[in-house]
């Protein structure tokens, strides 16, 4: 490499005059190219800075291949490197040269020195041009063997480099057994490791096409692999690290003692001092302990510390990274943390990211002991110069004022907040005390006295006006000024834009017309006239039913609309706890961060139906955790999945029975007993029990162990597309053909069903996966049978009974 | 992909190349791309990191220095790239170098320490954190094994080490003994919690006098530590509303920047006085009341001493070379310091 200090001086080469200057370029690589002069590597490898520096910046140097190949004869590895690098990018576009590199590298990866083997071999296959691929079984098929692990290394890449590029090719020459040996073999983690993440690729991707890839998957997360990677982990370089943990944390122990094996084993890795790897380690302790609930615990009390000081250390971007995971835990176990509230107070200049989490993080984790502390640190945010922050963190005494019991105080910093005399801490703290007093109606008349003194005119974002005037309305009764408040707003009806605020002005002047109508009445009317006039569909709606129902009945109208009301207890969580489930599951990947599970963000439209097969891949190893959890973890599960069998109590209540009695009927036809007597072609004869039970357990375990019978794609009629706005619809109708659902999911235009099926009056199961794409309307189905005989009779009364939906 | 493998890498990256390179900016990397170009492909194959350890990559691209240039004028050979494959892929301590020689065998051990404190208007301590490295720079000949203890280490809460670091003796002994890299690098890092006091107080106040703003600020030494506070700093941002702060000191110098950042260093606090701020402010409108109060953030440093009181008892090295020589020092800063006001 030439010494910066030259390369700074010298001019930019960005603009080259044009031909001139490459033919200038040709000449001087040629006049090099023989020469083996002390000295003349320097002088070339300014010439390739040049040369590389055009390519770029996107200009053509394509024409000096020849003279670049022929100067790069050299033992010199900058010099090899800079070809390398230049081959490559030429080579994609051009077939032509690409035969010419391919030559050139090939030679290179017999070079004595191995960094030069490594790296040829490197170029060779991330040349990524399709037709050429015969030329890397070769050495690829040496690099594996080679003595020298660097080259080996780079091999291993190379296989999976290959596999991407052709995976045909790849598996014809066994590539993946010999990463197999290799992995379980060789002396250098490095290897060992690049070996790991490549045969999960490769059988991960093969798992929709081969039948013996789901099983080789399986063997990675097996007692021996998993026992010897463990024994080895310390060899291994962090990022390697990262994968073994990762791959830990889908093996199921076979017992309790197994786990705290594992676990003691692990423990040091929680003070790794990459966060990467610490993550990784927590993921496992809490997998693992998934069934163990003290355990389980006892581990939050463990990771806490590692977890709060990758918080406090490092870039923002970690302190982001690991507080969303941590906000997914305090989810869990609040109590945990509680006492750690400190931690999470934002510091002045921290990025409003990580501060919008922190106040989260802070809601989260109030309780009864630490809620004075944490509400008079929030109110310190309140006066931020950052206002979004600022709000936020309004926002969040709200909210712990709505979990509490004991709020005084906290009422009374809101009551703060609205004399602020700031207009957006003014409308968020209205918000806030509507809601509040939907639930401790009991506060009213502190509130309330506050809330008068505020002057409408200075509230202008239209939740904070409507919040207000629900007040006004809601308490006409004790608010003096409240018809005449109501009567100027009226007034400045057409002013008014957001629809949202109309339409509580028409609700609250009702209701202070029921409790004060002298003073209301002619607002009332001036309010029905303009509603009623109103462009907006709701607003008019609204005015016209207010004014039909008062001309009907006042009384009646009074019920309606002001009736005796209930403190509302609790309030609706916006995310589900299947979807927190979900999202505990996918630990330490970006679904934490998005806070959405993996598949809203993958499977939608950019992704199309045959990658499924990975999500599947998830499902069944996800699956195999329950195995060892007790049952109400796998109802759990059942939720996650979006189950909706209305069967589903009965299932479980025969689950035992039916399974056992399955599991025999599969030991006859093992022994090689006749299968049915009536095999297809008679698709009628085959029956089907209309209450077939199986729970989704044994139907994972059996999705696993049974081969695909069948594999097939189908075609739907318009109208079932049409029908098929949610899964719902078509599980009905499968039931109805004694075809059941056990698990569905997805969104438009994307579902998925996983469905089972059992023969009449015996215990053969028949397990479909199907795929329906609704903008192709194309179905992808896949079948496995206990009784392989009789899939295709079952194929087919699933395809008729598939053609059916939709027509009435 | 686990998140924090990404962020963890890219960090990695930036630091290794900032080190190879003096500095990390679009010019730098345009400059030497060639160093960049190595460096990636021996760090990321096929999206999957390799090798990181920046002792491990010096050996396989050797960074561009002076020292080199001047070699390569000498010897005539000017690979920046050994020729040999690093010993230390094959061994089994990555981060270690193959067999460096020292003439002079010396080993330094730095305690930093960071303290992120938050004081609140009634200056009462709402959090009071220190944040410790033990850094060594490590020149030893052969394959050291250096033991390290600590005079009181119950004291340190949530530790973290260099990969180097043994578990098993700090597990049953709080004995850290490790076979360091070469070099300079991060041992361990930890924290200590609830700390009582800090070492200076910062006293602000605000008061309205006949609609104008007076601002008054007092920084002084809360306890002696027998050893003298360096550059203190005080940073402060003014009120959006403000129009124009007239602000003098009696110590230091205070200057008002673009963006109504307040700044005012004041150094080391002198003998006979008190520094104080004090000046006044005026606003766009009349105020009755001031909502946004400024935070003062605080820079200090104090030298030979590390404020969370972890103490160094004794470092020793297994099969002591003829000569070996030990540093220590110590070093507390101020890492977040806000006094709310």
């Amino acid at each position: 490499m030439a010494p910066p200090a030259q390369s700074q001086r010298s001019p930019s080469p960005s603009q080259p005059s044009g031909k001139s200057e490459l033919s200038d370029l040709k000449l001087q690589l040629r006049k090099f190219a023989g020469s083996r002069a002390p000295g003349v590597d320097d002088s070339k490898r300014e010439l390739f800075k040049k040369v590389i520096s055009y390519m770029t910046i996107g200009i053509d140097v394509s024409s000096l291949f020849g003279e670049m190949v022929m100067c790069s004869a050299t033992s010199d590895i900058v010099l090899k490197k800079m070809c390398y690098l230049y081959v490559g990018n030429y080579a994609k576009v051009n077939p032509d040269l690409a035969l010419l590199t391919i030559n050139f590298l090939q030679r290179d990866c017999h070079d004595q020195d191995p960094m030069i083997r490594g790296l040829a071999l490197r170029s060779l296959c991330s040349l990524r041009v399709a037709n050429l691929v015969e030329y890397l079984v070769g050495p690829l098929g040496s690099g594996l063997k080679d003595s020298n692990s660097y080259v080996r290394m780079v091999a291993v890449i190379g296989v999976l480099k290959l596999y991407h590029i052709s995976a045909s090719t790849c598996i014809d020459a066994d590539f993946p057994s010999m990463l197999k040996h290799l992995m379980l073999n060789d002396s250098d983690t490095q290897v060992v490791a690049n070996c790991l993440s490549a045969l999960q690729e490769i059988w991960s991707a093969e798992a929709s096409r081969s039948e013996e890839a789901p099983r080789e998957r399986e063997a990675l997360i097996s007692k021996p692999v998993i026992y010897y990677l463990l024994n080895r982990i310390k060899e291994f370089s962090e990022w390697a690290q990262c994968l073994v943990l990762e791959l830990i944390t889908k093996y199921v122990p076979s017992d309790s003692s197994e786990i705290f094996d594992i676990m003691n084993l692990l423990e040091d890795r929680l003070q790794h001092a990459n966060g990467a790897v610490v993550l990784a380690t927590v993921k496992v302790f809490l997998q693992l302990t998934l069934s163990m609930t003290d355990v389980h615990q006892q581990v939050y009390e463990r990771i806490k510390a590692p977890l709060l000081t990758l918080v406090s250390s490092g870039s923002p971007e970690q302190s982001y990274a690991v507080l969303s995971h941590l906000h997914l835990l305090v989810m869990r176990a609040p109590y945990v943390f509680s006492s750690d509230y400190k931690h999470f107070y934002c510091q002045y200049n921290e990025p409003s990211y990580v501060k919008r989490l922190k106040l989260e993080m802070l809601t989260a984790v109030a309780n009864e002991s630490n809620t004075y502390e944490i509400v008079t640190e929030l109110c310190e945010y309140a006066a931020n110069v950052d206002i979004p922050i600022a709000r936020e963190s309004i926002r969040a005494v709200g909210k712990i004022a709505l979990q509490q019991y004991d709020v005084n105080a906290i009422v009374d910093r809101l009551l703060q907040f609205l004399e602020m005399d700031k207009d957006y801490v003014t409308a968020d703290a209205l918000v806030l005390v509507k809601d509040l007093l939907r639930k401790y109606p009991q506060w009213s008349h502190d509130c309330i006295a506050v809330v008068g003194n505020i002057s409408s005119k200075n509230v202008q974002e239209p939740k904070a006006k409507a919040a207000l005037i629900w007040m006004l309305g809601e308490y006409s009764q004790d608010m003096q000024d409240a018809p005449y408040i109501l009567e100027s707003l009226i007034e400045n009806w057409d002013e008014e834009h957001s629809a949202e605020v109309r339409l509580h002005l028409l609700t609250a002047v009702m209701k202070c017309f029921f409790k004060r109508p002298p003073e209301t009445q002619s607002a009332l009317g001036a309010a029905l006239a303009a509603g009623v006039a109103d462009f907006h569909q709701d607003v008019h709606d609204r005015a016209l039913f207010y004014h039909r129902i008062l001309r009907y009945n006042v009384s009646v109208a009074e019920r309606v609309v002001n009736p005796p009301k209930q403190a509302v207890s609790v309030f609706a969580d916006t995310q589900s706890s299947e979807i927190k489930d979900r999202i505990f599951e996918e630990f330490n990947s970006l679904s934490v961060l998005y806070q959405k599970p993996s598949y809203m963000f993958i499977d939608k439209e950019h992704r199309g139906p045959p990658e499924f097969a990975d999500e599947l891949g998830n499902l069944s190893i996800g699956e195999a955790e329950d195995n060892v959890v007790p049952s109400q973890r796998v109802e759990e599960n059942d939720k996650d999945l979006l189950l909706t069998t209305a069967e589903k109590e009965e299932t479980r209540g025969s689950t035992g029975h039916s399974q056992q009695a399955s599991f025999g009927i599969d030991d006859l036809l093992g022994l090689g007993m006749p299968a049915v007597p009536d095999a297809p072609p008679s698709p009628p004869q085959l029956k089907l029990n209309a209450k077939a039970a199986l729970d989704p357990s044994t139907f994972q375990q059996k999705w696993r162990q049974l081969p695909v019978a069948l594999s097939q794609e189908l075609s739907l009629s318009p109208q079932a597309i049409a029908a098929l706005t949610a899964p719902q619809a078509l599980l009905r109708h499968m039931q109805s053909h004694s075809i059941h659902c056990i698990a569905s999911g997805g969104q438009s235009p994307n579902f998925k069903f996983f469905f089972f099926a059992q023969k009449y009056k015996e215990s053969s199961n028949y397990l479909v996966e199907c795929i329906i794409n609704t903008s192709s309307a194309k179905a992808q189905v896949k079948i496995k049978a206990d009784d392989q005989s009789t899939s295709q009779a079952f194929s087919t009364l699933f395809e008729s009974a598939l053609s059916k939906f939709g027509i009435p | 992909m686990p998140p924090l493998m990404g962020i963890e890498f890219l960090c990695r990256v930036s630091d290794v190349l900032s080190d190879y390179l003096g500095g990390l900016n679009e010019d730098v990397i345009k400059d030497n791309f060639v160093i960049v170009y190595e460096l990636l492909d021996e760090m990321i194959d096929n999206g999957f990191p390799l090798t990181t350890e920046p002792n491990i990559l010096r050996e396989m691209i050797a960074p561009p220095n002076i020292v080199s240039k001047v070699l390569s004028v000498v010897t005539g050979n000017s690979s920046n790239v050994s020729d040999t494959l690093p010993g230390a892929t094959g061994s089994c301590i990555p981060w270690r170098a193959a067999d460096p020689k020292y003439a002079n065998n010396e080993v330094y051990v730095d305690l930093v320490e960071e303290m992120d404190t938050v004081i609140n208007r009634d200056g009462v301590l709402v959090k009071c954190e220190i944040y410790g490295e033990v850094r060594v720079n490590s020149h030893l000949s052969g394959l050291p094994d250096l033991t390290l203890s600590f005079a009181n280490p119950s004291i340190l809460d949530d530790v973290r080490f260099h990969p180097c670091v043994r578990f098993r003796p700090w597990e049953s002994h709080q004995i850290l003994s490790f076979v360091p890299p070469d070099g300079e690098f991060k041992l361990m890092s930890y924290r200590v919690k609830k700390l009582k006091s800090t070492p200076i107080y910062v006293k602000p106040q605000l008061s309205s006098d006949a609609g104008k703003w007076c601002v008054n600020v007092l920084v002084g030494l809360r306890n002696d530590h027998g050893k003298t506070i360096d550059s203190i700093t005080l940073q402060f941002q003014l009120p959006p509303c403000v129009l124009s702060a007239d602000l003098t000191s009696n110590t230091g110098t205070v200057n008002v920047l673009g963006n109504k950042t307040c700044s005012w260093s004041i150094g080391r606090i002198p003998k006979d006085k008190t520094p104080s701020l004090s000046g006044t402010l005026e606003f766009e409108s009349e105020l009755e009341r001031l909502n946004v109060f400024p935070t003062f953030r605080v820079g200090f440093k104090i030298m030979g001493v590390a404020l969370s009181g972890v103490q160094i008892d004794k470092l020793d090295l297994k099969s002591t070379p003829s000569r070996l020589y030990k540093g220590f020092r110590a070093l507390t800063q101020a890492g977040e310091f806000e006094v709310r006001s």
